[in-house]
């Protein structure tokens, strides 16, 4: 068990090392939080013009959801795990990953693992950098249990993103070519996280659908909850999220041991 | 590239360029070759377009892959809109129809580049660090030309449709009645935001030349995409003005043409727009072109 979790723990520390290469990216990493905190700053200063709150939210508080929101997006970088199994797959290369001494899933959990504790402390310094700059009056739940439980989300959420691309770049086994649902998944997932506009400025029907979804507790609810806000909606979006990581696990393990084999190791 | 001082071989080479074009588009180690001749060009567009049609039919999922993308793009794009401006009856002296017509313009422009070039010129980064570029440096015809217009996507005309009617549905709620010389004025104004939309994809990628990766350069053109579509640039003040009319000059690509549409914009404005649009081609020129004298192949 020991030495499982040390190559694991390898696996993160190379990667969190590999990240000291790219320190323009770095950079750009720590720039492009400010996006989405623009835009809510600039489209809902503008807004709010003529109104003090809008479905609940003041301006500060609607700037606090975007601060985290754009935080816990800019930490989610799994979606690069399925562009590069299904480019491996495609070129032939996925022998790499296949041959190491490990689980292949577990190596991709390792690696983003190893990268989101990197761009954690940069991220965190960019947030604060732009509440700062923007002059936000932050608002953030004092309820330590609530807290927790957003952190929890926070955790779960970026594993099964970790899971869900892993699954889809799988998927290029038996599909080929996966590039289309990639993309379709990359445009949907802004929106039905919330990082574009907070869920509950959508209709009311299309929340409800959502709350059964996972996607809402990967972004929205822990943004919600470090606000202080859907304090009852944070035990049953402990439950769901884990649920759906073990049905997306379950669906990982079938596929990779059904269209495993289908791999030659010579590309399409 | 050095100019010929030799007067031989400069005639020597005019003399082959006017024998190529008799013959055939592509005449490899004769780089020089017709470069600049509409006519030729708009015939290897023709070509480029039946060979792509050709391909993307052997495929057909990839031939019907944009249109799932830029709907799905376009549905995000009305539900965020019908979420946010749901709220709000104006911004500024923009009516919630004027805001659709103004999100239309920006998913036309973009709809039109998706099918024109986006495909091909999204492909730049990888051919510099490759050195795939060597293939199409050596083809008797514009390396940017060949690149951009290559992966031509007729799968991304749904898009313009959609746009279309978008922006005919937000005239129509905003009580919008243009005149036909404002008709002809948004057109002219779009037309020079397709070239400035075109421009910075270009002026964007081609700073692999120059540095080892671009990835966060095409987040930057997303993020920027992303806030200018939704917010229009009459929203911006102060510094953001000047970063997105200036800068990044996503926020004018909408909402100069909606001005013209509309009558609001005015003899500077539109001055200083077009100036815009002149000065980045010049830019893009410029970058692509002592890009490739920095190039050194598979290597750079």
């Amino acid at each position: 068990m020991g030495a499982t979790f040390a190559k694991y723990r390898e696996v993160a520390l190379v990667h969190l090392k590999c990240q000291l290469a790219w320190r323009a990216d770095i950079m750009f990493q720590m720039l492009f939080t400010i996006g989405r905190i623009l835009f809510a700053y600039l489209l809902w200063g503008t807004i709010f013009k003529g109104k003090d709150t809008v479905a609940g939210f003041g301006f500060d508080g609607m700037l606090s959801y975007y601060i985290f929101s754009s935080f816990l997006t800019q930490l989610d970088l799994s979606p690069g795990i399925s562009e590069e199994i299904h480019n491996r797959i495609r070129g032939g290369t996925f022998s790499k990953y296949m041959v190491l001494p490990m689980r292949t899933e577990g190596y991709f959990v390792a690696m983003e693992a190893g990268v989101v504790l990197f761009y954690l402390l940069f991220d965190l310094i960019a947030a604060f950098v732009w509440v700062a700059v923007f002059g936000i009056q932050l608002q953030v739940t004092t309820d330590t249990g609530v807290a927790f439980c957003a952190f929890l989300l926070v955790v779960l959420g970026l594993l099964f993103m970790v899971q869900l691309n892993y699954y889809l770049g799988l998927l290029t086994l038996k599909y080929q070519g996966i590039g289309t649902f990639l993309m379709i998944k990359n445009n949907l997932a802004a929106l039905v996280t919330g990082s574009i506009v907070p869920l509950v400025l959508l209709p009311g029907g299309v929340v409800e659908v959502m709350r059964l979804l996972p996607f809402y507790y990967v972004t929205y609810l822990p943004s919600m909850l470090l606000v202080g806000r859907c304090r009852e909606e944070a035990f049953p979006g402990l439950v769901i999220l884990s649920l759906w990581c073990l049905v997306l696990q379950a669906l990982i393990h079938l596929t990779w041991e059904k269209y495993s084999r289908m791999y030659d190791g010579v590309g399409i | 590239m050095k100019k010929d001082k030799c007067p031989c071989r400069k005639r020597k080479r005019q003399s082959e360029t006017e024998r190529g074009s008799e013959n055939t588009y592509f005449i490899p180690g004769k780089a020089g070759y017709g470069r600049g001749r509409p006519g030729k060009y708009l015939r290897i567009l023709g070509v480029l377009i039946k060979l792509r049609i050709q391909r993307l039919m052997l495929f057909r999922l990839d031939f019907l892959a944009p249109f799932f993308v830029d709907g799905s793009l376009f549905a995000v794009q009305i539900l965020a809109f019908d979420a946010i401006y749901g709220n709000v009856e104006r911004i500024g002296t923009w009516n919630r129809g004027a805001m659709l017509v103004y999100i239309g313009s920006f998913s036309l422009l973009n709809a039109v580049s998706m099918f024109l070039c986006f495909f091909g010129v999204v492909r730049i980064p990888e051919k510099i660090r490759s050195g795939e570029l060597d293939l199409y440096l050596i083809r008797p015809v514009s390396p940017l030309f060949y690149l951009s217009f290559e992966q031509i996507n007729p799968g991304s005309l749904p898009l313009v449709g959609m746009s279309l009617c978008m922006i005919g549905y937000g005239m129509w709620t905003g009580g919008l009645r243009p005149v036909g010389r404002q008709v002809a004025a948004y057109l002219f104004w779009m037309l020079l935001m397709a070239v400035l939309y075109y421009d910075m994809e270009v002026l964007m990628r081609s700073l692999s030349f120059y540095v080892l990766s671009t990835s966060r350069m095409d987040q930057l053109e997303e993020a920027s995409l992303e806030l200018c579509m939704k917010l229009p640039g009459t929203a911006l003040y102060g510094v953001y003005k000047l970063l997105f009319y200036c800068l990044l000059p996503y926020g004018l690509m909408a909402t100069v043409p909606l001005q013209s549409l509309i009558g609001e914009l005015s003899p500077v404005g539109g001055t200083w727009a077009a100036g815009i649009v002149i000065g980045f081609s010049i830019l893009t020129a410029v970058a692509w072109k002592r890009g490739i004298r920095r190039y050194e192949s598979a290597s750079s």
